[in-house]
């Protein structure tokens, strides 16, 4: 039996997954003491707690730590030799820039200065910051200078983060953002880790605590302690992962939305994989190395403010409360959807009152004026929707190969899940033109992906065998290469390290790991080949539980 | 954060499955530093600097630009239509207003490819700028005059050709000096065509030029022809092998003074060209290049082993480019006043060496002079790979004579001499080709 829970800005959801089946769900108001909210939901739940094997929980935590700067001070140090100026980048007067610097192939060619780097961390002490984060240029091709200040100043400091183990992809100001946020969130992310295992163990829960991340897969409580920034903006990887699951044709490209009071937000599935956002997701308009899940929000909900503007109307972009058929203050395509008969739960005469001033300004009729500000809802959710899918098919290629045959990204289905989502179904399936499917379960859809989500990690191996060496930065591997070193060798030890991280931390056999990147050229000096530089990137792909079966 | 002043994009193609051979100069990893250097700086996330995908170039797109003898297909690999679309790509992004600069990342590079194209020279089959230019002029007709100012280390004797004639693309190249590099030309007194007399401007320059002596070019000579020229679209052909680690030139140029050139110059479009120099150099002035069209500070890009001590050019490599300057610029100032025959027609005959295919190839000119027109003109080629051929091109804007000249010649040649008779006929966005 598994527990999924997923702890939304207003409600909390659980779902309880037995056989592969749904064996109950529940759903609370969400209150400020998150560690409350989830224990009320598993009471709401009313299973039998001693029989939980897995509890996977997607929170706000780590994101809201952000998004409110709600985080303890956290400091860091950064190489990074000549470029861009790092200090572009600083966020707090935390943030300071020593010496020494690497090249792209990871040459070191200006050394760190221990010196500084104590003089430095004498500065964080002085300021009380209880964690450090460690950057330097170059990391992911040779974690060196970050792993030699990392030791120079542990002993000093409660946790210090390295950049190089967060990601192995190339982009040092994305880099810092990541260490920082991972630096700051990891004491509140850790104090509710511990408190949540206690109310697990009050409520006669001793099962393993899995988190989900950013990309729609899982990891373990203590993973998700030491690298709490892959698990921020996971509200949307659950409500992917949760229409995934629900999808009764998993393999036709599908677009995901998930229409909420406020906002729209959409995603693609191809193949049963939800689409990466391929440099890392943004948080408060910083750009990360977090792996996540491509998704567009569009200010478009079932709550949207309806205004009249220059004789036209305006559906959204805000949100002022609930509809006024719920009791709210103002026009909104809800109260539209009940004037055209379609919202039966919504107060009929409050909704027809609410939008009578809209119609008098126009001069129209009511229900013509209903139907046009649920269509221009619905127009705006599909031109964003056609951009998005735009966008995703622009993504550069590098090879002629790709140039020639290109994999063009064509949605065929809609999936569609939250409140308006039943209402709105004919409107979508009309202005799209194509089948919309609105499941089952979709009120704990976020729930039911937190509890099916499968364990992802990736890794990048990147070895030159010129300078006789092979890396591996999310393990923290750093070792010699041979110059025979083959692609196919180096695969092999990718696969290996892979499958004994996962074993290490007790995790499900029988993963599939897929290389989602292969690349290898040659290092050439005059006219011979010097050597060889390999890059290889690994992964198991999010995905849904393979017992689980969809409810007929 | 930081912003971009310009809006900037890039159009990225390193083509890592196309290469002459493995260890040759123009191999598959070329720009594969470079991409671990831009992206590292994350340069692609700075506010205003945004890439985008590379186009394919027509068959139709490069007959504007050449005569591909026996055929377009003959004459290139998926990836030419590849770099030479990505050119095109740049040039639409920035005359349909979505970015103010574009830097075509693009390989294998054009600049060594002439009109008549027998094979490869100088790691170039078709001429990526010639195509870009022509497919502007085609689809922006507001585009009347065109400046490139090619900064690659080896005279662009491609570009040179294609638009020796054409008054409305003036060409400048600065370039190591051709007595002591390939391919042997670029000298001031290659001056342009009877019809564009000052239209093309050659700056040779000692070995070992640095960034003072490159510079003082721009400052003193080509921003003020620039400036009397008064183009509608500036282009750099951005070649990068004039650096001091470049393995097959002999000049010292950094990677803040290419950023520094563009930032003078300030093109609307920078196209790669050559630039062997793919760990030392390249990912430095790429990145430096991309900072400076887009106004981002590129003022702490050092190579890391750099030595401004060592690499620092002698005092008389400066009084010379000096001198060089004052004289280039007179003929540029007096270009008008020479007594020029204005009408008939002129013939020339040489000889082009391929040496990246290792083929020799004989033309014979004949061009219309014209003070009405660029003037049509025809090429009659012979190479050792057996064909020969007649070109007859009909340039933008023909007169009604110069039109008339180029369809008799067309429509005389019943092509018994000749493999094949081609005409272009720019006008009317026409090109025919007879086969015997």
């Amino acid at each position: 039996m598994r527990l999924g829970i997923d702890v939304g800005g207003t409600h909390t959801d659980a779902v309880c997954i037995e056989e592969g089946t749904v064996r109950a769900t529940a759903k609370t108001l969400t209150v400020s003491d998150l560690v409350h909210s989830i224990r009320e939901v598993i009471l709401a739940l009313g299973v039998d707690c001693t029989r939980v094997e897995r509890t996977i929980l997607s929170t706000t935590l780590s994101t809201n730590a952000i998004i409110e700067k709600t985080f303890a001070p956290a400091g860091m140090i950064i190489s990074a030799g000549p470029g861009i100026d790092p200090r572009n980048y600083f966020l707090t007067d935390d943030f300071h820039l020593v010496s020494g610097a690497m090249d792209h192939r990871g040459r070191e060619y200006i050394p760190i200065d221990p010196r500084e780097i104590s003089s430095v961390a004498e500065k964080l002490k002085e300021r009380n910051v209880a964690g450090v984060g460690v950057v330097s240029k170059f990391s992911a091709k040779n974690p060196a200078h970050e792993q030699a200040i990392s030791s120079l100043i542990k002993p000093g400091f409660e946790h210090v983060s390295m950049g190089h183990t967060l990601s192995g992809n190339l982009n040092f100001p994305r880099r810092i953002h990541t260490t920082y946020f991972n630096t700051a969130v990891m004491p509140v992310q850790n104090r509710f880790l511990l408190a949540v295992k206690k109310a697990f163990a009050g409520l006669g829960i001793h099962s393993r605590l899995h988190i989900l991340k950013a990309d729609g897969g899982t990891c373990t409580a203590a993973s998700a302690g030491e690298y709490p920034v892959e698990t921020i903006l996971s509200g949307p990887a659950a409500s992917m992962m949760g229409g995934l699951a629900l999808s009764t044709e998993p393999d036709v490209a599908t677009l995901m939305m998930d229409i909420g009071g406020t906002t729209t937000d959409m995603g693609i599935l191809i193949g049963g994989v939800p689409i990466l956002e391929p440099r890392g997701v943004s948080i408060c308009g910083l750009k990360t190395l977090v792996r996540g899940l491509k998704v567009v929000s569009v200010g478009a909900g079932g709550d949207s403010c309806v205004s009249v503007v220059d004789g036209k109307i305006r559906v959204g972009p805000h949100r002022d409360g609930p509809p006024a058929c719920l009791g709210g203050p103002m026009p909104t395509p809800m109260d539209a959807l009940a004037v055209l008969g379609r919202f039966p739960s919504g107060n009929q005469e409050k909704a027809r009152s609410a939008i009578a001033p809209v119609a008098a300004v126009l001069g129209r009729e009511l229900e013509g004026v209903a139907r046009e500000i649920v269509s221009l809802m619905v127009g705006n959710i599909r031109a964003n929707a056609l951009e998005f899918v735009e966008e995703v098919n622009r993504h550069p290629v590098y090879t002629i190969y790709e140039m020639l045959h290109p994999e063009l990204v064509e949605p065929r289905q809609l999936l569609v899940i939250g409140g308006p989502a039943a209402q709105l179904k004919p409107f979508l399936e009309e202005a799209f033109g194509m089948k919309c499917t609105v499941p089952d379960h979709a009120m704990v859809a976020n729930a039911l992906g937190a509890a099916l989500a499968r364990t992802t990690v990736q890794i990048t191996l990147v070895a030159d065998t010129q300078l006789g060496r092979m890396v591996c930065p999310e393990m923290g591997i750093d070792e010699q290469a041979p110059p025979s070193l083959t692609m196919r060798e180096l695969k092999k030890r990718g696969v290996d390290l892979l499958r004994a991280h996962l074993a290490s931390q007790g995790l499900e056999e029988g993963l599939e790991i897929r290389v989602v990147e292969e690349q290898s050229f040659n290092i050439v000096r005059g006219f011979s080949t010097a050597g060889r530089n390999y890059r290889l990137k690994l992964q198991t792909d999010p995905g849904i539980l393979p017992e689980w079966r969809l409810p007929c | 954060m930081l912003r971009a002043r310009r809006k900037t994009g890039l159009i990225f193609f390193p083509a890592y499955d196309w290469e002459i051979s493995p260890t040759h100069p123009e191999r598959q990893e070329r720009l594969l530093y470079t991409q671990d250097q831009v992206l590292e700086e994350g340069v692609l996330d700075i506010e205003g600097i945004r890439e985008f995908k590379a186009g394919l170039a027509t068959d139709k797109d490069i007959c504007r630009a050449h005569f591909c003898v026996p055929d377009v297909d003959s004459c290139i690999t998926p990836s030419h239509n590849v770099s030479a679309g990505g050119c095109i790509e740049a040039a639409r992004l920035v005359l349909d207003g979505t970015v103010e600069k574009a830097f075509a990342l693009v390989r294998p590079p054009g600049h060594h490819a002439m009109r008549v194209v027998q094979g490869a020279r100088g790691f170039c089959n078709i001429n990526i700028e010639a195509v870009m230019i022509e497919w502007v002029r085609r689809h922006y007709p507001r585009i009347r005059k065109i400046a490139v100012v090619d900064t690659d280390c080896h005279h662009g004797d491609g570009t040179q050709d294609v638009y020796l004639n054409d008054p409305n693309v003036l060409y400048i190249s600065l370039h190591q000096d051709g007595r002591t590099l390939y391919p042997g030309s670029g000298f001031p007194e290659e001056f342009g065509g009877p019809n564009a007399y000052g239209m093309t401007l050659n700056v040779p320059l000692p070995p070992r030029t640095s960034d003072a002596g490159m510079l003082h070019v721009m400052e003193h000579f080509v921003l003020p022809v620039i400036e009397d020229f008064e183009p509608d679209l500036i282009v750099n052909s951005a070649g990068q092998d004039n650096h001091y680690s470049d393995p097959i030139t002999n000049m010292s140029f950094t990677a803040a003074g290419y950023a520094r050139l563009n930032e003078l110059l300030s093109p609307h479009i920078c196209v790669l060209e050559g630039g062997y120099s793919i760990e030392a150099a390249l990912p430095y002035v790429n990145t430096g290049i991309i900072l400076a069209l887009a106004g981002v500070d590129y003022s702490y890009i050092r190579e890391p082993d750099l030595d401004p001590g060592r690499i620092r050019e002698d005092p008389r490599v400066i009084e010379y480019i000096e001198r060089l300057c004052e004289k280039l610029l007179e003929m540029w100032k007096t270009r008008g006043r020479a007594e020029r025959p204005s009408s008939g027609l002129q013939q020339r005959h040489r000889n082009i060496f391929y040496d990246t295919d290792g083929i020799t190839e004989s033309q014979d000119e004949v061009v219309r002079l014209c003070t009405r027109c660029p003037g049509s003109f025809r090429i009659d080629s012979r190479a050792t790979t057996g064909y020969r051929i007649l070109g007859i091109h009909i340039p933008w804007g023909a007169c009604p004579q110069c039109r008339e000249q180029g369809l008799a010649w067309f429509e005389k040649e019943e092509g018994d001499r000749y493999f094949a008779v081609y005409l272009q006929d720019m006008d009317n966005d026409e090109y025919c080709v007879k086969v015997s």
